[in-house]
């Protein structure tokens, strides 16, 4: 056991942070949603310097995937960072052109990403499907949680099998991209409300001088921190179905609890468009709802542990 | 990062759960089901820690030369998490070695080492904790027992409550005001006295937490020789802070709750009650929760084995921790109904340890402050 991160970790999160701050930030998030677009020079430039394959490195590997998703989340990149780094390598053993979008055959409604993807796995149950996409093919649809969304004709007959089986490992390693995605996401949201109320004041002092906020946000902080570990903890491991349900389940209930307590300390500034507040909280509500959502990871969380084989 | 336990600490917890199936006696659960500070396991400790003493295991994470083995903090948590989940048969042992030998350790004279710490390698040591007064609780530092100076001796008066395992203690480590004139966190020193001297008084408060669980101590003029004082004179509150920080994730409660999850798991596939989804989902979300207050205790555990100072991570993992143990007692309720409602059942021992969960060791509201203070460092006033 070694719970920090090693030298080559430090610096691959150097490395990502410096790309990001030249490419990403939530003043480029905002920008792109207002025009329903992807990020493709940030893609470019991650995929340029290896990080989108960084699973598959030599000397790296999966947590390192896990660590990039999260910064690059943190840092509100447009990109379908989690699908890339994380579920591709995993799923289809080599890094898929992005953007890669993930559904199943019982999704309803919007998919991140399916209108600007070139890829889209698909859970059809025992197996998944790989299935390249033309440009145009998903119909985009608006949205307010700042994703680009699309609805994507779903046709269990078109792409390839990845074989039996890679139905339950798209499953197990799209809920560790969905809380590393998560983790980065609440991370950065009670970062900005916790800057907002230092520096608000009312009734003569700052309000995050109150004990009755003070809890609120130290529970968030609670539940970022376990979100965290359980992420890294799980890719260490290579996305064990049960770890990864359990991630996955207590990302969605953090998630939800931390965009409440974020947008309720904010008051109504945090709505607005002027603050950056939404560009990380309205994420968080579309990562919740996605692969089953809260009440199926806990449901294949304890599939896992006590009905499996 | 690196989350493999190593081939050695594999070893050793699969030795310590042989062990532990050899000699817990096969009415242990009937035994444990009154916490770690009934009479019955107090009884059981007395020839378990020795045994556990003379295989190396009770104080392994100790330096050598107070008997222990120098064995990593890792090692420490293993024999933790496989104690608590069976219900801790060290009974108030356990927190000798967590907290009070390590506080000795640190703060004590050569004779105090000499005195205090090989009862406790060998498992003969009973201690209690005099912390809490009827007006100082989440306040610890308004506390009142006063020691005042008299030659050689302190003259000791005051009381303690909430002082579990003083019943049987040999030795309380107890936090007194030695400054009259002092308030808040100066002029506190801390005294390791001696619980049979003359003026010592203990009444029990009877509690639906379990008989014989909660006590009031009273001190009428109990003269306590000055070298029973642990560290300097009016500089004990710096003693109390680094105890706490060992104690506050000394228990490994999540351990318990794990276990009491994979039982419940257990009993609701016998009842059929497994694969109904909203059961199914409550399964999943404490455990998820359990999960995660495993993850942020090693995060402790983690920074301890670097030698690395006390941090907030200490409250975020306690925290966790009564999230955990609450949830998994409200799903036990959930899965018997007013089965639950009869002592000794299952479900009630578990609600009956995890009620104390966010008061015992300093509440939530008291790590959610310091969690305020130095982990998201928000202002004061």
């Amino acid at each position: 056991m070694d719970l920090d991160l090693s030298q080559d970790q430090r610096a691959v999160l150097e490395a990502v942070a410096q790309l990001l701050e030249q490419h990403a930030g939530a003043a480029r998030a905002i920008e792109l949603d207002a025009k329903g677009e992807v990020d493709g020079a940030l893609d470019a430039a991650l995929a340029e310097a290896g990080f989108t394959d960084i699973a598959l490195g030599d000397e790296t590997g999966f947590l390192e995937a896990a660590l990039v998703t999260e910064a690059v989340s943190a840092a509100a990149g447009v990109v379908s960072i989690g699908a890339q780094a994380l579920v591709a390598p995993a799923v289809a053993g080599r890094p898929l052109p992005g953007p890669v979008a993930l559904t199943s055959l019982t999704h309803r409604g919007p998919v991140r990403f399916a209108a600007h993807a070139r890829s889209l796995l698909l859970d059809c149950g025992d197996e998944a499907r790989l299935i390249s996409l033309e440009p145009g093919e998903a119909r985009p649809v608006r949205s307010n949680f700042m994703l680009p969304m699309g609805i994507p004709e779903i046709d269990a007959s078109r792409g390839k099998s990845l074989g039996a089986g890679s139905g339950q490992r798209l499953r197990d390693w799209w809920r560790l991209a969905l809380a590393a995605e998560a983790s980065g996401a609440m991370g950065a949201a009670l970062d900005v409300t916790v800057e907002y109320v230092k520096r608000r004041r009312q009734f003569g002092r700052a309000i995050g001088s109150f004990q009755a906020l003070q809890h609120r946000l130290s529970q968030c902080a609670v539940q970022r921190e376990a979100t965290r570990w359980l992420v890294y903890e799980t890719a260490y491991k290579g996305a064990p179905s049960a770890a990864a349900a359990a991630a996955a389940a207590y990302a969605a209930a953090a998630s939800n609890q931390i965009f409440a307590e974020t947008h309720q300390l904010t008051g109504a500034m945090g709505f607005t468009r002027e603050h950056d507040l939404h560009v990380w909280s309205m994420r968080l509500q579309a990562l919740r709802l996605e692969a089953g959502g809260q009440g199926g990871h806990r449901r294949a969380a304890a599939e896992a542990r006590w009905l499996a084989g | 990062m690196d989350f493999d336990w190593t081939g050695e600490d594999l070893a050793f917890r699969r030795e310590l759960r042989d062990f532990l199936a050899d000699v817990l006696p096969a009415n242990w659960e009937e035994m444990s089901k009154d916490g770690p500070g009934s009479d019955v396991q107090a009884e059981f400790s007395k020839s378990f820690c020795p045994k556990l003493a003379e295989r190396g295991w009770l104080t392994q994470n100790w330096p050598a030369e107070y008997g222990g083995r120098d064995a990593s903090a890792w090692r420490h948590i293993i024999l933790g998490e496989e104690m608590w989940r069976i219900g801790e048969p060290r009974s108030s042992q356990y927190m000798n070695v967590n907290w009070v030998g390590p506080t000795i350790m640190k703060f004590g004279s050569e004779q105090q080492k000499r005195t205090h710490l090989p009862p406790i390698a060998r498992g003969e040591a009973f201690w209690c904790q005099g912390f809490s007064e009827p007006e100082a609780g989440s306040d610890l530092v308004s506390l009142r027992t006063l020691a005042l100076r008299d030659g050689d001796h302190y003259v000791v008066n005051g009381s303690k409550i909430w002082t579990s395992y003083v019943n049987r203690a040999q030795h309380c480590f107890l936090v007194v005001r030695s400054d009259p004139e002092s308030s808040r966190h100066r002029g506190i020193s801390v005294l390791l006295c001696p619980m049979d001297l003359p003026g010592i008084e203990v009444r029990e408060i009877p509690s639906v937490v379990g008989d014989r669980y909660f006590f009031e101590v009273f001190f009428s003029d109990v003269k306590v020789p000055v070298g029973c004082r642990l560290g300097a004179e009016n500089e004990g509150w710096d003693v109390v802070t680094y105890s706490l920080a060992f104690e506050r994730v000394g228990a490994a409660r999540y351990a318990r709750a794990e276990l009491t999850l994979d039982e419940l798991a257990k009993l609701a596939a016998q009842r059929g009650s497994l694969e109904d989804p909203r059961i199914l989902e409550k399964l999943g979300e404490a455990r998820a929760l359990c999960e995660a207050a495993r993850l942020l205790t090693y995060r402790v555990i983690d920074l301890r084995e670097k030698g690395r100072p006390p941090s907030a991570d200490t409250n975020v993992a306690r925290v966790a921790g009564t999230m955990a143990e609450r949830a998994v007692a409200e799903l036990a309720f959930e899965i018997f109904g007013p089965e639950a409602l009869e002592y000794g059942h299952f479900a009630e021992a578990h609600f009956r340890l995890a009620m104390t969960a966010g008061v015992a060791v300093g509440t939530t509201e008291v790590n959610l402050n310091l969690v305020s203070s130095r982990f998201l460092d928000l202002p004061r006033e």
